[in-house]
Order: structure tokens, then sequence, then C-alpha cells
């Protein structure tokens, strides 16, 4: 049994603990075709971003959240941006939060994200997909695009072919997501959200009442801005607003993180 | 919650099959030929892609059959090692309680032959990618790169294609060794697959999967199954691990079971062929072979399997009942975890 390079477990972040191990293995150093280079060969990444057959910018590629620092621990700064501990870190006010809501967020955090479903393996959900600490690949065709995380090999799909959302949806994880261009910017609608959802590792809720708008916006190769407006009136007393900027990865690949491979985190969650 | 059906529990012949409802899974699917009333045109030609290539993207179910999360239905004694032959016999026994399905890990290349979770193949010129219900992906390249010559083992493999005229070739390796390809038959690191995919109409895709372990087989050996397109649908998520009571109650020996003797005269009355739908839509076919004090089922083509007696009508595993009627058996009734049929006696000319 060949010990499988992870980019590191998530699992048991409710503390301090945290694994990073190094990813190896030759074929994360295949070169990514298509990217425009400079002379020395290194991505040109703020050549202007590319566009599709059918005249509509390529969100296409390996991103990762570029955002503010991540948490700090006693350990140091933790991996990630700050928005994987809270979606709303950039934000002075906060969220407006509903009485339940913020309820619910205290009782969350008492209990130290045992239920998190990243502490589960349970789905993150689509948020947590753009800034979860290891890359996503967005693979756009002109009536689908897909985003493809490392997280449990987990994807979620967004239809591009006009449709409008469900009247009556099947409540997911992923919830159901319907995009459309305006000039240049991928517009993407969803609802259908499962309740229990988390948007972040403090907890802060997602409700099936939710409706979730994303604008996507290539800035140039190397950058991927996406606006993030949740309108959860179950949840918050009005939509909010965040920017999740993701930049480009190149010459690499996916690699699987699959959480319940070996998973032993479960049984030691006890404490108060 | 609606589901497809679980196939955590799929250690034998189980399968389940619950019903899919939800408005948006009525959504009419883009792109499809139609006939005169509306209805997808299945035999029309394959569409093609921008680049000329046939275009295999769509959601697929894989027909049920001998092959049913099964790979291995062909193998003789020969053709597996000594230790691989033991450890599945050991799994078997264990009714096999570790098997990835059961513990909501990946199928590994069982992936491609299950019947239940359709599949979403999405096709752009360089990368395909194949969804699979269990909110679990699988990529392959065709932008030219060669297999990686020190793959990182995982549970789907590293895969990449090319087109031969249309069928699209795919090979595989970089397995980790934790997944099973049927009837807890093991793999090795070394497993290598190439995977044919041919659309033989709108409606069809041919796969034929060639398997290479020299790890654990003396031989390769190749499957066929056959995806059948789902239009005017779409993949609904299932988790597995979502609400998860099963693994304490996987306990047991497959030698704990202990039937009864029944007379051959009387399993002699069950010979014949019990078929039926599935509320899914999936066609059953049990054929039931009475040799003697013993009674043997085969399930859509498959293997025969030695049928347990709890009683002189009720065996076990799945759960059959032969029904009688006017002292005439005249049905099965099937039952499964999420299934419960009866399967009418078919009457054949023989």
């Amino acid at each position: 049994m060949t010990k499988s390079p992870q980019r590191g477990s998530w699992k048991a972040l409710c503390c301090l603990a945290l694994v990073a191990s190094c990813a190896s293995g030759k074929w994360l150093n295949y070169s990514t075709p298509g990217i425009p280079r400079l002379p020395d060969g290194k991505p040109n990444l703020s050549a202007p971003a590319p566009r599709t057959a059918y005249d509509k910018p390529d969100l296409s590629g390996m991103w990762e959240m570029k955002g503010r620092p991540g948490e700090t621990s006693l350990l140091g700064q933790l991996p990630g941006p700050a928005e994987s501990a809270n979606i709303a870190s950039a934000l002075q006010q906060g969220l407006p939060y509903q009485p339940e809501a913020a309820q619910l967020l205290r009782a969350r955090r008492a209990e130290q994200r045992v239920n998190d479903p990243l502490t589960r393996c349970l789905p993150i959900g689509p948020v947590r997909i753009h800034t979860f600490n290891s890359p996503k690949k967005i693979v756009q065709t002109p009536g689908l695009v897909v985003i493809l995380s490392e997280y449990n090999a987990g994807y979620r799909q967004i239809f591009t072919d006009g449709r409008s959302l469900p009247l009556d949806p099947n409540p997911s994880w992923n919830g159901y997501s319907s995009g459309r261009w305006e000039g240049d910017v991928l517009v993407v609608e969803s609802s259908g959200f499962r309740e229990g959802l988390w948007l972040d590792n403090t907890g802060n809720p997602l409700t099936d009442a939710a409706r979730m708008t994303e604008r996507f916006r290539r800035v140039n190769v190397g950058q991927l801005e996406i606006d993030l407006t949740v309108d959860d009136p179950k949840a918050y007393t009005k939509p909010w607003t965040v920017t999740l900027t993701q930049r480009l990865v190149v010459d690499t690949e996916l690699l699987d993180y699959v959480c319940l491979e070996n998973e032993k985190d479960t049984q030691h969650f006890v404490a108060k | 919650m609606v589901q497809r059906g679980s196939l955590k529990l799929l250690c034998g012949l189980a399968f389940i099959a619950s019903c899919v409802s939800g408005q948006w899974l009525n959504y009419p699917t883009p792109g499809i030929p139609r006939l005169p009333d509306g209805k997808p045109n299945l035999a029309a030609p394959v569409p093609k892609a921008a680049d000329g290539k046939p275009d295999l993207s769509g959601v697929w179910r894989i027909a049920l059959g001998p092959y049913t999360l099964n790979t291995t239905n062909d193998l003789k004694p020969g053709d597996v090692q000594p230790w691989a032959e033991a450890l599945a016999e050991q799994r078997r026994e264990n009714l096999g309680k570790d098997s990835p399905a059961a513990h909501c890990l990946p199928f590994g290349p069982l992936f491609t032959f299950d019947p239940i979770n359709p599949q979403k193949i999405v096709q752009t010129p360089n990368l395909i990618v194949i969804l699979g219900e269990q909110l679990m992906y699988r990529q392959i390249f065709l932008d030219g790169r060669s297999l990686p010559a020190d793959p990182n083992p995982d549970f789907m493999g590293y895969s990449v294609g090319h087109w031969e005229g249309d069928t699209l070739v795919v090979t595989t390796a970089g397995y980790n060794d934790r997944t099973w390809l049927g009837r807890g038959y093991p793999n090795t690191e070394s497993l290598r697959t190439v995977e044919r995919f041919h659309r033989g109409d709108f409606g069809h895709l041919e796969i034929a999967e060639t398997f290479d372990d020299p790890g654990a087989y003396t031989r390769p050996w190749t499957v066929k199954v056959t995806g059948n397109l789902m239009p005017d649908s779409d993949l609904l998520e299932y988790v597995c691990n979502e609400n998860n009571k099963d693994l304490p109650h996987l306990i047991g020996k497959a030698s704990d079971l202990k039937g009864v003797e029944v007379a051959p005269e009387i399993l002699a009355k069950y010979a014949g062929v019990y078929a039926g739908t599935l509320p899914s839509g999936l066609v059953v076919r049990f054929e039931i072979f009475p040799s003697g004090s013993e009674l043997w089922a085969s399930l859509n083509g498959g293997a025969k399997r030695l049928l347990t007696a709890l009683s002189n009508t009720k065996f076990v595993l799945p759960q059959l009942e032969f029904l009688e009627e006017n002292g005439e058996i005249v049905a099965l009734q099937y039952s499964d975890v999420g299934a419960n049929a009866r399967l009418p006696r078919v009457r054949e000319n023989r």
C-alpha cells in the first residue's frame, strides 16, 4: 500500500490540528496546455482572458482562492483564505443575522464544529468549494459549467442552457444552479439547498430559503473574481455580498482527497 | 430526499431501485433529436462534437446484466492467483462488510459498472469528465499526454484517452489497491485498464473494458456493458454517508446461514424464468435451475448462484419467494433493499 499524497486533511481543523503532507508524483508537473507563456516559459498571468469558440470568456482552468490571510492559531497562520474560516471576514459590519441564525451560530461554535459537514466528510456545498484550501477546476462547455473539487472528488453543475430554476427543487447540498452571460460576466443563480449547510468553518448558516447569485468575471488569464450575494431571509435580515477572488493554478492537476478513507477522527470528538 | 437508491449493501445480488421524482428532473434535455410525438429518437445518428469526433456527452445508465458491479464473472479458477482467490473467499465469508461501497468509499474501476447511479459524460476536445451521482467524478485527458511513470495511487486512477476512428480508447493506471473488482476480488496497484467507448447510435453507448493486473491475475480479461441514454433527466445527489446507519449492522458470516432441506420434487416445480420491471424501470429476469436437492438462480444472465432454502418456498440470497396459485407456481416475489417486486413466471415454448 502506497501512502497517498494529499494536499492536507481538513477534518480535524476544529482545534489546532492540521495536516499538510507534501504533494509529489511526476504527473503533477505536466505542463498545462493552452496557457500563454512568457519567453522564460512561465505563464503570462496578465494576458487577456481567453475566449471560447462561441465568443464568451473561457473560465476553464484550475483555480485557487486568493483571499486575505487565513486564521491565526497558536501554531501560526493556518493555510487557506480568511473566507474559509469566516465568509464575512472582509465585511466590517459582519453579517446581518436573524436571531435564530445568531443562536445557531453560537451553538455550532460551542460544540466545536463537531457537526460541521466538513468534519463529517459530507459535501461542503458550493460556497466552500470556492474557499476550500485546495484547487478546483472549472470545465466550461456551451450548455454546462462543471466545477470539480478535490474535496471528496466532488463536483457542482451549473446549467447554462437557458433553463430557469425549478419551482420545486429536490433539496440538495449543492442546490440547483442556472447561469447566463451578461456581457462577459457569467451570472449564476442558485436555490434548492438543503437545511444544515455551513458557509465556512465558523458555522455561518445557509438555509433552504436561500437564493444565491454569483457573478463570475475572468479579469485576465490569471485571475477570476466571483461576487457572491446571499439572499437568505431565514438566516439574514438582508442580502449581503462578498468577493471571492481566485487565482489560476497551472502545470499541476487535481488530487483526490477522499475524506472517509481511513477516517479515525470522529470517535475522538468528545469535548465541549 | 429523493434518491435513486443506495448501493452500499451490494455484497451479493442485492440491489436497490427506489423511485425518482422531482419536478426539475423532467426538464427536456436540449439538443436531442425527437420523434413527431416529442419522444427522444434514440435510434438517431450519433451527434458530432465541434471537432468532428463523436459526442459522448449525456446522462447514461448502465444496463443491468452479468457484470453489474462485478467484472469477474467470466474468470476461471486458474485465472486468479491463489492469494487473490483466498482473499475473495474471505471477503465473501464476511458478507462483503469491508467493501469500499459498504464504507461509502469510491467504487474505483467498478464506477463504470454501476447500473443504479447514472453517469454524466461531459466532453470537451481536451478533457472528458464523467460525473457520478455519488458526487464523484473521474477525468480523462485527451490532450496527448502519456500516462505518468509514477502515478499517485487513488481510487479512480489516472486516465488518458485517444480516438481510434469513432471509438474513444481510454487507458488507466495508478489505481490504489483498496477497490474491489466484484465478488470480493481484489486488484493491486499494477492494475491497468483499457476502455473502449463506442456510441452506436443516439441512445446507446457500448463500453468494453479490459482488465490487466499481473499482481493478482494470470491473464487479462474483457467485459462489455451497454449504457442507455437517460434523456430529459439529470443527476441527483446521492451522499452515501449522509445519516449512514448501516455499518453497525454489517455482522455475521456467510457460513452462519443454515438452510433447510427441500424435497427435489418441490424444487423441480420452480424451474423456469421469472421477469418483470422494478419501479425504477430496471428490467429483472431470474432464471431458476433446480439440481437434485439444490436450487440455483441466475439474474439477468449472470453467473448461477446457489440459493439457501429458508422454507419450502422462501430462499436467499437475494430474498426470493415462489408464489403458488391453484397448485401452479405463477410468480417469484423478489425483495431487496429498496426493491420489492412480483415477477410473473414467463411461459416459454421450449
